[in-house]
């Protein structure tokens, strides 16, 4: 178990670096082109690189989500459910989750046999299966996050809190804790 | 009939408490299996990895950064002393900084709980403090930040402009006359309810207050300015103003208030990378659902049966309006505003309905859909922080949800209202 929460903590650390680092990469990019384009010089690669980013982002984003268990969801009513009913609902949503990624990771990985011809538009250089890749490895590692939370969501569950007013409690310890800081 | 199918699959799985995103998915894919065979689920990682590229919806972790940075360097906090030197000298005048306050901050991390937390920790216990009735305080805070979903720049609005392909900044712009409507509305409600109850002001008005507080936020000010003044003046779009707004704010709080503070950035940043993936995920796999939708047809077999019953405007428009309250009841707005817009667009495209106006309806329906539980997350953590039971301060809170009831009749039923600055400047 304390593997387990290590290789969790871990996780969480590289997404969150990697993740504040492609925002940061986006900033930038979006920074250069408006400086370009003021002075009559528009970068062609600008849109389409962007979006990439923004896709890269939002993936790798929603794999530091899943394993902070942050996806907006409603557990009112499985918190509330009786004990074995709140097991029962509990495994089989995960076990949804963790098929629909499976799906997604496994046509993900198919469709590089179809995208290995193509590049980019704007930068012909770059395959089209380095960018693609977000899904299939991002699928994945929703996978793996998804397991490496599960013992806490299950003590959560087990326990029946409700992640949502948790959420909510977070909210307001952090504020009040920067207030604090402001304060002092 | 197969709209009936999914809707019933969607909302049963997220009963079972299947992130919302997820449901979406799911519903996409066994739709794509069994309506266009297995050979198209080729198609749902191309469609998942483009839904994502909404060129546009850069804007949104751009905004996030940018309030980030605003809320960790001082900024904010300059912007609030001066909203409490000009209007904390009228009776109940702390309810109205908490007016102005929560719909200039509301949503600007990207998370409307983060948002609500932060400024209601500052103004609740404040509230309280000078003899306010804690479900007032609570009632006031989460109504005022809800407004703030059609004040610019909105994060419900870039996700909506994306989705409905229409103009971003045109729809800052029609935010603004029912944005200011809403927000006098609440002020006025909270001078009647003041002095029924005779609250307190803050201090006698004094116009060497008021100028120190202006000089500080000088520079506080300057940001909006540019960035806004960018925007609709048509310099730069929504999601270059994003941009500048993170290296104004970067400038203003680094360099000339030296205020930053890293350690709290970062965890700012990162919270707003989450608030930003949840959202980009929901339109990612809602993209998959689309993709089944757009095939079997379904979203204008709807609008052909509705206007078969009526094709009057104001008819089909009560219509959504009820429907967009009660789903807001029950989805949070992000994955409202994603799982509605591509399915009543062409309605709303067939009635002779404006996409912009109808943008305006649908964000300030969804506001108003947030402060009813039992999914009203803003207004549960105002309760939190005032201590208060959700029940008897959404009593509290009626009247409050009644002036952003009349202002959605105003923008739904005289389309001016909304899009009087629009035609001047379009």
């Amino acid at each position: 178990m304390v593997l387990i929460e290590r290789m969790r903590a871990i996780l969480e650390k590289l997404l969150e670096v990697f993740t504040v680092f492609l925002l940061l990469a986006l900033t930038c990019i979006v920074l250069v082109a408006v400086t370009f384009r003021t002075f009559g010089n528009s970068l062609i690669w600008y849109d389409e690189i962007a979006s990439i980013g923004l896709a890269w982002l939002s993936f790798y984003g929603a794999n530091l989500a899943a394993i902070k268990r942050a996806h907006m969801g409603f557990p009112g009513l499985v918190s509330n459910a009786p004990g074995p009913l709140r097991i029962g609902l509990f495994v089989f949503s995960e076990v949804i989750v963790i098929g629909f990624f499976a799906i997604i990771a496994y046509y993900g990985y198919q469709v590089f046999e179809i995208l290995a011809w193509d590049n980019l538009v704007s930068l012909p250089s770059i395959n089209l299966t380095f960018t693609q890749s977000v899904i299939p490895i991002s699928a994945a590692l929703f996978i793996l996050c998804e397991l490496l939370s599960l013992p806490i969501a299950w003590q959560k569950m087990r326990s029946g809190v409700d992640s949502e007013h948790e959420a909510i409690e977070e909210a307001i310890r952090i504020a009040e804790e920067d207030l604090k800081g402001a304060q002092s | 009939m197969i709209l009936v199918i999914v809707i019933v699959a969607l909302f049963a799985l997220v009963l079972i408490n299947v992130p919302i995103a997820v449901a979406i998915g799911v519903v996409g894919v066994v739709g794509v299996y069994i309506n266009m065979g297995p050979e198209h689920l080729l198609n749902v990682p191309l469609t998942l990895f483009n839904g994502a590229t909404n060129f546009p919806l850069i804007a949104i972790p751009l905004f996030i950064f940018a309030g980030a940075l605003m809320n960790t360097s001082g900024i904010s906090k300059r912007l609030i002393n001066l909203v409490t030197s000009m209007v904390g000298f009228v009776r109940g005048g702390l309810a109205m900084v908490n007016v102005g306050v929560s719909m200039f901050f509301a949503e600007i991390s990207g998370s409307a709980v983060a948002d609500v937390a932060a400024t209601g920790s500052i103004l609740i216990p404040e509230m309280k403090r000078k003899k306010y009735n804690p479900e007032f305080s609570a009632a006031i805070t989460s109504s005022s930040a809800s407004l703030a979903v059609i004040i610019p720049p909105s994060l419900s609005m870039i996700l909506y402009g994306a989705i409905a392909e229409v103009s971003i900044v045109q729809l800052f712009v029609a935010g603004i006359i029912p944005g200011i409507l809403g927000g006098f509305g609440l002020a006025c409600f909270c001078y009647y309810y003041a002095v029924k109850y005779d609250l307190p002001r803050e201090a006698a008005f004094s116009l060497s207050r008021l100028g120190k507080a202006f000089k500080d936020a000088t520079w506080a000010l300057l940001l909006p300015v540019i960035i806004l003044g960018g925007i609709f003046g048509g310099f730069v779009t929504a999601t270059e103003g994003a941009g500048i707004a993170v290296l104004a704010a970067l400038v203003i709080g680094g360099l000339v208030y030296r205020e930053l503070n890293f350690k709290m950035l970062y965890r700012a940043v990162t919270d707003g990378v989450i608030q930003t993936s949840v959202v980009m995920l929901l339109v990612a796999t809602s993209a998959v659902l689309g993709l089944f939708l757009t095939e079997m047809q379904l979203p204008q077999q709807l609008a052909q049966q509705i206007t078969m019953l009526t094709d009057n405007p104001i008819a089909v428009l009560a219509l959504i309006n009820i429907l967009l309250l009660l789903l807001g009841m029950f989805l949070h707005g992000a994955a409202a505003i994603i799982l509605v817009t591509p399915i009543v667009m062409p309605l709303v495209i067939q009635i002779g309905v404006d996409p912009i106006h109808f943008g305006l309806i649908l964000t300030l329906n969804l506001a108003i859909g947030q402060q009813t539980p039992p999914v009203a997350s803003v207004l549960a953590t105002a309760c939190s922080i005032a201590r208060t039971d959700m029940w008897k301060t959404t009593r509290v809170n009626l009247p409050m949800i009644g002036v952003l009831f009349i202002v959605l009749l105003l923008v739904t039923y005289v389309p001016i209202i909304p899009l009087y600055l629009v035609n001047l400047f379009y």
